[in-house]
């Protein structure tokens, strides 16, 4: 297919209708690691590319957290110029093929889509991801044009998603990049959060072999704030800004007691050890597995879900538990919508007392209440009160709390000019994502608390802007 | 009163400790005192073994004989009068016990804290090697250590002797460590009985003196067949088996048929916590003998970690789980439609050909025979047994394409039969490539989760016990093939347990037998079961030779942290430097580094014991409790880690006080180094209080004595310095003596529990660095979190150091035995080639030899 061929964008032309992601029946797929969506076929592709309307203000640019061309794009993949459509894409993305799979586009671009208003929007999103699938399956991703060398040098703290951006863009304006990441791998939260069936780890590293192509040095083992401090990375070794990107990794816990019994764990511990350290290959990896019988996981966000469907596929029988009503949960619809398939049971409107153990102090349990809706809370939210008398026990040998992540302090506590807010995120100018230390900027959850993947980014890019600004350069 | 001839012609009476007794004749004094129920102790001596008089434990007194005889060797006599016990036995008894003790690790047995530490340690610590009780894997059912126990702590005035002979882990499935040896010399002895020529035997003298095979060959170049007996009879923890030894609470089940070949050998499976976790033989009988297979493969085959564990259908091109009924259903439908309008045309076999076939292995129960002959009468088509060179017309068909429906029970299909099959049903324990491409996939139960009857290749019937559950939802194959006949609408197929089929099972034919003879011969095991090579599931069989799939290459560690010099300080305890120049630049006393040795292993955490900012080196000391601090002690200089990260947690704060005593014991001795140091440099009066336990186990005394005031000995056996431990010390200095303003404690989490009770109170702080265990060391996982002062603290980025008297230690003991079974299971089961250098401290140097 070529552009002369290109269907005519007109708006009262009869037009399919959104297609279909190919899926993993959710029975197979929750005894496995494998990807639930196996991805649009070419022709799927084109058939769902074919319904962009071409909008002139295209309000799906403005929903985007990271301004991606998405008319651009799409109407590439209308002509079948997936290669080109892939370099589009690139110009505004470091990281497609993750964000097609992890942004909430039903409140991003695709909640904009003019096609929205009275049929079903374009499957954004799952473009995204095809196109850069496409090109990384068949090797045919065009090589990043690098800038010629400013001679200046940038230190990005953390390789997740903030930090991968942050390195992509000033790498490809000509900058110097070094990224210092605590754990063994780089990915952030996309390798040790993220599940294998919901973003495969070899598109992460795929990404981040991107970023070495570009000229960027990625130190692995790095754990700033103890094998060195942001002022040494500036005053030291010389670096002319620093960047960090050093995600909300410190887990909160409940408060109830017998919180500490064994089998109780943080969401973080419990894909960590899925995750990034691979123990559901156990013995072949060395980490041992979190196996149970029935996980309740505590939370209704989308690490309370990527838990309880990994709960799943680890043999376990798998149960929600949260607070709220199914239409607080602050989870992605699609996430939602999988652990229900795949036979996640919610248990909603209730709330943990304390976690019942065996004289081994191991879990055997938890105590609930009931909760019914008040009054809307600050975050506008309705407050969930407690119904007396109403206490039962949820028998359990395995407990994931999933209600949320701090900003780990390590490097705000060998920093002292940084200014940290009483929630201990970083304080930064929002317009340039500049903190209180001069030459030190900040994005992604480290500044915004536990946030998505792709305001990460959206903040990266900004912070990439000023870096490039404060080196002197223009933009 | 009646006297029989007979009786008295077979019997003889006897006085012993008094007592009028009677035994046959030729029975020995210990024969005939045991049969009336006198105890004298013995250690060498085995009901299945003849005597031999090694130990002198059962030493006794005997008028009219000279000396001291032992009674197993002394063949009793009409009208003997003996005694047991004596002030003189008593003492003869004790001196061989602190004779045998002396050469045999025993601080444990005389330590001040034993009862205290048994209740919080329950189960003993997987090592690398055992220096204690508390470190072996025998110690629940170790003779020594019972005789030991049962009285009070015995005294020992004899110096402790280390053998510093080489843990030999070369070998499959068998690990020697000889250091453990009291040279009883039952090994030897029932490898004699069972094999004839034995395959080892005691070599050298004195304290050289060990089991080995000939010429120090390995037991696998010694013609050695695995038959386990060596392992079962050791009364200590010098042989061991390496797959079972650290499960807790081992329990024999009842006796059961292994139908890992078609001989039939009786084993007695060993269960714990639900698992078979190795098999014995039934007595210590030649005719007994097990081979390898029997021996050790029984159990790794049924925890074999890819099993299948549950029911599979193909809908839409994948592999599904569904319900047992659904499965059975599906399957049972799709067979009917496709083979019973065939059986109604009244021509199963049109043009000659048979369409349908169930292909069996050899080795199945009589009762699974059985149903997979029903199950193949009823969709039209003939039972292949599968075997070395399967013939006849079934397989004639299966190769030429003609059977277009099979259920298979193993892997037994090359790729031509595979495709030729249209629907194709697989009930078997592993995967294959018959299963990957089946339509349905049923989970089955094998072995010691199988109930039933077996017939031997000898022709005899043997009972099957079930022993264990299987995994997951797997099912007996007999339970299978029952349902599913019943749901094609068979007949009287309502049998509810195995037993039910017996009238139904007659004249079913032997099996051929085994190709060689495996309990002979490691090189004529069978290489197979159920059509899946052994060797993968058993990896320990490749080295005797056994085919297997290949593996990828092992991954290859790029970059990573050199390893610049690598030592076994004192048994158990590796000294290593690394280079990790970012990590030494900024480490400060007390904190700890993340160490990886492959990109498969955990993060373990360890700490740091000294750094060396210019030469980018750093130093731990790494004692072997299991597989990752394993995999580290079995590097060697030139090797490489593939990641170290740190310094991580906070240093403890140092500061000028005035005295500052450090109590370090294990890997804290090295542990409290770098505070020593700083302590000292900060203008404190150090005291150093070393524990170990004993006079062989202390390490860096050099070191240490350069950087503090007053350094103080103890050790759990008395062997050098004071007896006792840290809490003692620590107890007496905050209670008298000169003033104390700051106690830490380093080392184990019993020893630091300890010296918090013990102080508590007195007014001297105490800091305490804790180690739960951790996966990433930086914060993000809560995975080592403990209560102190009743908060909720991180030990890796608020610790790891601790108001001890704070500590909730019941909470941090239980949190460190979460993976205790999952830690036994992931230990390597390869016989992986450990090199072990061991500069020891020479008995030369403390003025024993």
């Amino acid at each position: 297919m070529n552009m002369e061929n290109a269907p005519k964008t007109d708006p009262r032309a009869p037009r399919p209708p959104r297609q279909p992601m190919p899926e993993q029946s959710p029975r197979r797929r929750a005894t496995n690691f494998e990807e639930v969506p196996r991805g649009y076929t070419p022709e799927i592709a084109i058939t769902e590319a074919i319904r962009c309307l071409n909008c002139k203000k295209p309000q799906c640019v403005i929903g985007c957290p990271v301004n991606i061309d998405i008319p651009g794009f799409v109407t590439l993949i209308a002509a079948g110029k997936f290669e080109e459509a892939a370099a589009k894409l690139k110009q505004d993305t470091a990281l497609p093929a993750v964000c097609g799979r992890v942004c909430p586009q039903e409140t991003q671009c695709e909640e904009r889509c003019a096609l929205g208003k009275k049929f079903e929007p374009v499957a954004i999103g799952r473009l995204e991801r095809f196109v850069a699938d496409y090109v990384r399956v068949r090797g045919t991703e065009p090589v990043a044009r690098v800038a010629s060398p400013t001679g200046k040098r940038v230190a990005v703290i953390g390789a997740g998603p903030a930090g991968i951006t942050v390195a992509g863009d000033l790498a490809r304006r000509g900058h110097s990049v070094e990224i210092f990441e605590a754990l063994h791998l780089p990915g952030g939260v996309l390798m040790y959060g993220i599940p294998e069936f919901r973003l495969p780890k070899e598109i992460v590293q795929y990404e981040v072999n991107n970023l070495k192509k570009m000229g960027v040095v990625i130190h692995t083992d790095y754990v700033i704030g103890k094998t060195e401090t942001v002022d040494e990375l500036l005053d030291d070794r010389g670096f002319d800004a620093v960047f960090i990107g050093s995600g909300a990794g410190l887990p909160m816990f409940l408060g109830i007691p017998g919180e500490n019994a064994i089998g109780v764990y943080s969401a973080n511990e419990y894909l960590t050890r899925i995750n990034l350290m691979k123990a559901y290959d156990f013995p072949r990896h060395a980490t041992t597995p979190p196996k149970a019988k029935h996980v309740i996981t505590v939370g209704g966000g989308n690490v309370a879900m990527d838990s309880a469907r990994s709960a799943l596929r680890l043999g376990a029988r798998s149960t929600i538990v949260y607070r709220r009503s199914r239409a607080e949960m602050p989870a992605r619809g699609e996430e939602i919508h999988h652990a229900e398939q795949e036979g996640v049971v919610f248990n909603l409107l209730t709330n943990p007392i304390r976690v019942l153990t065996d004289s081994d102090g191991r879990c055997t349990g938890m105590e609930c209440s009931r909760m019914e809706l008040g009054d809307p809370d600050a975050s506008g939210r309705r407050r969930p009160i407690v119904v007396p008398g109403s206490e039962f026990v949820i028998e359990a040998d395995a407990i994931v709390i999933a209600i949320g992540n701090k900003p780990n302090p390590l490097i705000p506590q060998t920093s002292p000019d940084l200014k940290v807010s009483k929630w201990g995120t970083l304080e930064v100018n929002s317009e340039t994502m500049e903190t209180s230390h001069a030459g030190v900027f900040a994005a992604g959850d480290v500044v915004s608390g536990a946030a998505t993947v792709i305001s990460a980014m959206g903040q990266g890019k900004i912070a990439a802007k000023s870096i490039h600004r404060y080196l002197g350069c223009d933009i | 009163m009646r006297f029989e001839i007979g009786e008295a012609m077979d019997r003889m009476r006897l006085t012993i400790d008094g007592k009028q007794v009677q035994g046959p004749r030729g029975a020995t004094v210990l024969d005939i005192a045991r049969e009336s129920g006198i105890h004298i102790p013995t250690l060498c001596a085995h009901e299945d073994l003849p005597n031999f008089g090694a130990c002198r434990l059962c030493v006794v007194e005997i008028d009219g004989i000279r000396g001291y005889p032992t009674s197993c060797t002394t063949p009793a006599a009409e009208g003997m009068v003996v005694r047991t016990q004596s002030a003189d036995l008593e003492e003869i008894r004790s001196t061989v016990m602190e004779l045998m003790l002396s050469g045999h690790p025993n601080s444990c047995l005389v330590c001040n804290d034993r009862d205290e530490c048994q209740k919080y340690r329950p189960k003993p610590t997987k090592s690398g090697r055992a220096t204690r009780c508390g470190f072996c894997s025998n110690s629940p059912t170790c003779a020594i250590r019972k005789m030991s126990n049962e009285g009070a702590p015995p005294v020992l005035n004899l110096p402790t002797i280390y053998s510093q002979h080489k843990v030999e882990r070369d070998d499959p499935f068998i690990e020697r460590d000889h250091n453990m040896c009291v040279l009883c010399g039952r090994c030897w002895r029932i490898c004699e009985q069972i094999h004839g020529t034995p395959a080892i035997s005691i070599v050298q003298r004195g304290r050289d003196a060990k089991i080995s095979a000939a010429f120090g060959r390995s037991w696998l170049d010694s013609g050695c067949t695995f038959c386990g007996a060596c392992i079962d009879i050791c009364p200590t923890a010098t042989i061991t088996d390496r797959y079972s030894r650290w499960y807790s609470n081992p329990r024999e089940a009842a006796e059961t048929t292994c139908t890992l070949c078609s001989e039939g050998c009786s084993v007695t499976p060993v269960v714990s916590e639900g698992s078979v976790v190795e098999t014995k033989m039934t007595t210590f009988q030649r005719e007994s003998r097990l081979c390898a297979l029997g021996r050790f493969a029984y159990a790794q085959l049924m925890n074999a970690p890819r099993r299948l564990d549950r029911p599979l259908i193909r809908e839409d091109g994948d592999l599904t789980p569904v319900p047992w009924d659904e499965a059975i259903e599906v399957v049972a439908a799709e067979m009917k439609k496709r083979i019973l309008p065939s059986l109604d045309s009244s021509s199963p076999a049109e043009n000659g050909d048979l369409r349908a076939a169930v292909i069996v292995g050899e080795l199945h129960t009589r009762e699974d025979r059985f149903l997979y002959e029903q199950l193949a009468a009823a969709i039209g088509g003939q039972v292949a047994v599968a075997g070395d060179s399967p013939s006849g017309q079934v397989w004639d068909d299966i190769r030429g394409g003609r059977i277009k429906t099979a259920v298979v029970c193993g892997d037994y299909l090359d790729a031509a039969a595979l495709k030729s099959i249209e629907y194709l049903v697989v009930i078997d324990f592993l995967p294959s490539a018959a299963s990957e491409r089946a339509d349905a996939v049923f989970p089955a139960s094998i072995l010691g989760e199988v109930e039933g009857t077996f017939r031997t290749c000898s022709g005899s019937v043997k009972p099957l016990r079930q022993v264990a559950s299987p995994p997951g939802e797997a099912r007996p194959e007999w339970q299978v093939v029952r349902d599913l006949c019943h749901a094609m609408g068979a007949e009287g197929f309502d049998w509810s347990i195995p037993s039910d089929l017996s009238p139904c099972l007659r004249d079913d034919a032997a099996p051929s037998r085994p190709s060689g003879s495996p309990r002979d011969s490691i090189k004529e095991l069978p290489s197979f079961f159920r059509g899946h090579l052994i060797a993968d599931s058993v990896v320990a069989l490749q080295s005797m030779g056994l085919p297997c799939t290949p593996l990828p290459p092992a991954e290859e560690i790029i970059g990573g942290f050199l390893v610049v010099e690598k030592e076994e300080i004192v048994p158990n305890f590796h000294r290593l430097v690394i280079e990790a120049p970012a990590v030494a630049k900024h480490a400060k006393p007390g904190q700890f580094a993340i160490a990886m040795v492959r990109e498969s292993s955990e993060r373990s955490p360890f700490t740091l014991i000294d750094w060396n900012a210019d030469q980018g080196t750093i130093t731990l000391i790494v004692e072997e409790v299991g597989r990752s601090s394993g995999e580290i002690a079995s590097l060697k200089a030139g090797d490489r880690l593939a990641h170290v990260s740190g310094p991580l947690g906070l240093p403890l704060p140092v500061q000028k006080v005035g005295t500052v005593v450090l109590g370090g014991g294990c890997f804290g001795v090295g542990g409290i180094y770098p505070i020593a140091r700083a302590m000292k440099e900060a203008g404190n009066r150090v005291v150093v209080v070393l524990e170990a336990c004993n006079n062989l186990m202390f390490y860096m005394e050099d070191e240490l004595r350069a950087v503090c005031d007053e350094m103080i000995l103890v050790t759990k056996d008395g062997s050098l310095g004071r007896k006792g431990g840290v809490q003692d010390v620590f107890a007496e200095m905050a209670r008298g003596g000169p003033p104390v303003d700051q106690f830490v404690a380093i080392g184990c989490a019993f020893m630091m529990r300890m010296t918090s009770e013990r102080t508590r109170g007195l007014g001297v702080p105490l800091q305490v660095a804790l180690n739960p265990i951790m996966v990433d060391g930086t914060g993000m996982c809560g995975a080592c979190r403990v209560a102190v002062g009743g908060e909720t603290k991180f030990a890796c980025v608020d610790g790891p150091f601790f108001d001890g008297h704070q500590v909730d230690w019941e909470g941090l003991f239980s949190r460190r035995g979460a993976y205790h079974r999952a830690e036994v299971q992931a230990i390597p089961q390869t016989g992986a080639k450990v090199a072990i250098k061991t500069p020891l401290i020479s008995l030369e140097a403390l003025g024993v030899v």
